[in-house]
């Protein structure tokens, strides 16, 4: 209970690092491009446009029934987030060894700082998601009301992720690399541009099903694409992973955190 | 009676220099069978930055530490500023700390001094509110007015080191740690700086003050700690302690003191 106590009285004391970290970032980014936060909408809506271009055209991938490139843009987004968000987390801390030799300054605060700064990024391409919805004629039903949950539980399981790389990265320098190629397979093995149907194999599309960026995926398709109310099943789908992995992370990052320094 | 505002007890601290190597899928798979040869090797590359440490300092106090180099002053402060968790002992720190070991961390050269002004102090743990109502202040003893909205990268090494001595020294700690009085910038601001640091140690703070002038710590201190290889070989009024570490350091200067 007192590490709970804690960790709210340091956010409370670091909010304001916290805040102006975020916004580091976000000024940093934009410095120097001509288009500057245009090009947080822009450049989901171009990427999207190529994969649509590819795999509608040349796989000639279809999802019936739906418009395909809703469906590719919702699983695009939140994949995006994840991916995103992992990546930058994972350097944080390496990258801040200069600052935390010196001062100190609670260490879960910059991974924290990455994913809620990626966070302001993912609402931003929710706007070209909804355009694409609205001009595809998807159209929009009031469980869309449901969809923070699915944000909060993205959130929640990409931070978790955050600390564990953070943290690993800094005793095997390897994870970096590593963690690419873990992230291109994760990419083509969770149903982002194709439906999970089409693998006929049982067993496989059982195990797939089980991937947490699939079950967050899926959630918002039932809800932008089928006007459906998600099952309760899909609600647990969402939280459970999103729990297990930040209480996984969370404890990986605590247990290491004070060994950090030794390995500059 | 008071509580001491810093207390250490067996303070030991020990790094693993051969942590550098980091881990080899080699060495690794050598460790797995040879036990006596991995005990042996961390027997070697283990070393005590600090070992037995004991002291406790009072609200009010300039303590000094003297010490040749590697003798351990540096991992002692930043164990106070909460850098480092010791290894062995209690340390016991109560009051807010302003550690003055480094200046400029956390300077992005991207972003504008206002933008650093901001991101410096936060880092530094001090509250928005604070830092609004010390922006002028900051400003103005940075001398700094005409470049508020440059970048950073833009500035040459002097007028980063003024913007982050100015960010650092605006506040009133109950704790203070220096390392080195630090004067920064050309001849004129030196002063300044110096004159700056002088009047925060003075201030009736809680100071721990690491020099190398045992002429600047006989006249700020009011106690000294002489660490040696990591464990203290002296603690006591300063010029005791002064003149005792002079003569260890020095014996060539003062024939036959080091007898």
């Amino acid at each position: 209970m007192s590490f709970v106590r804690n960790l709210f009285f340091s956010l409370r004391r670091y909010r304001f690092l916290l805040r102006q970290l975020v916004l580091r970032d976000f000024k940093v980014k934009y410095k120097r491009s001509v288009l500057g936060v245009a090009w947080s909408l822009l450049y989901p809506l171009l990427t999207m446009s190529v994969l649509a271009l590819v795999f509608s055209n040349v796989f000639r991938f279809s999802t019936p029934g739906v418009s395909y490139i809703a469906y590719l843009l919702i699983g695009l987004t939140w994949f995006n987030y994840f991916s995103e968000a992992s990546n930058l987390c994972m350097s944080t801390i390496v990258a801040n060894f200069p600052l935390i030799n010196k001062v100190y300054v609670p260490k879960y605060i910059f991974p924290l700082s990455k994913c809620l700064f990626v966070g302001i990024n993912f609402l931003l391409t929710l706007i070209p998601l909804y355009l694409v919805i609205l001009l595809t004629g998807t159209g929009l039903c009031w469980q869309h009301l449901l969809l923070p949950y699915s944000f909060l539980c993205l959130f929640l399981f990409t931070l978790g992720m955050g600390f564990f790389l953070a943290a690993v990265s800094v005793f095997l320098r390897d994870m970096f690399y590593i963690y690419g190629i873990v992230l291109s397979l994760w990419m083509y093995l969770t149903p982002v541009m194709y439906d999970i149907d089409i693998i006929t194999n049982r067993p496989l599309r059982f195990l797939m099903s089980l991937n947490p960026l699939y079950q967050l995926i899926r959630f918002a398709r039932t809800v932008i694409l089928s006007h459906a109310t998600p099952s309760a099943a899909q609600f647990a789908g969402c939280a459970v992973p999103a729990l297990l992995m930040l209480t996984l992370g969370a404890w990986v990052f605590k247990k290491k955190q004070d060994r950090f320094v030794y390995y500059m | 009676m008071e509580l001491p505002m810093i207390r250490a007890q067996g303070l030991g601290m020990q790094f693993n220099l051969g942590v550098e190597k980091g881990f080899s899928l080699k060495q690794g798979f050598i460790d797995c069978f040879d036990s006596r040869k991995r005990a042996e090797r961390k027997r070697h590359s283990d070393f005590w930055a600090l070992r037995d440490v004991s002291f406790s300092v009072s609200r009010g106090e300039v303590v000094g530490l003297v010490g040749a180099n590697g003798a351990g002053k540096s991992t002692l402060l930043k164990l106070v500023a909460g850098v480092l968790k010791p290894s062995a002992g209690t340390l016991t720190v109560r009051g807010s700390i302003c550690p003055m070991i480094e200046l400029g961390a956390g300077i992005d050269m991207e972003l504008t001094a206002r933008e650093n002004i901001f991101l410096n102090a936060a880092v530094m743990g001090y509250s928005e509110r604070f830092i609004r109502s010390k922006f002028d202040e900051i400003v103005a003893f940075s001398e700094l007015e005409a470049f508020l909205d440059v970048p950073v990268r833009n500035f040459s090494s002097g007028m980063v080191a003024r913007l982050a001595f100015s960010v650092a020294t605006v506040v009133e700690p109950e704790i203070l740690i220096v390392d080195e009085i630090l004067s920064v910038g050309d001849l004129a601001f030196q002063a300044k700086s110096e004159e700056k640091m002088l009047q925060m140690i003075g201030g009736g703070t809680t100071v721990l003050y690491v020099s190398h002038s045992t002429a600047s710590i006989r006249s700020l201190c009011s106690r000294v700690i002489w660490l040696e290889h990591g464990r203290i070989q002296g603690i006591g009024g300063a010029d005791e302690i002064c003149t005792l570490y002079e003569n260890h350091a020095l014996p060539c200067l003062h024939p036959g003191a080091a007898m």
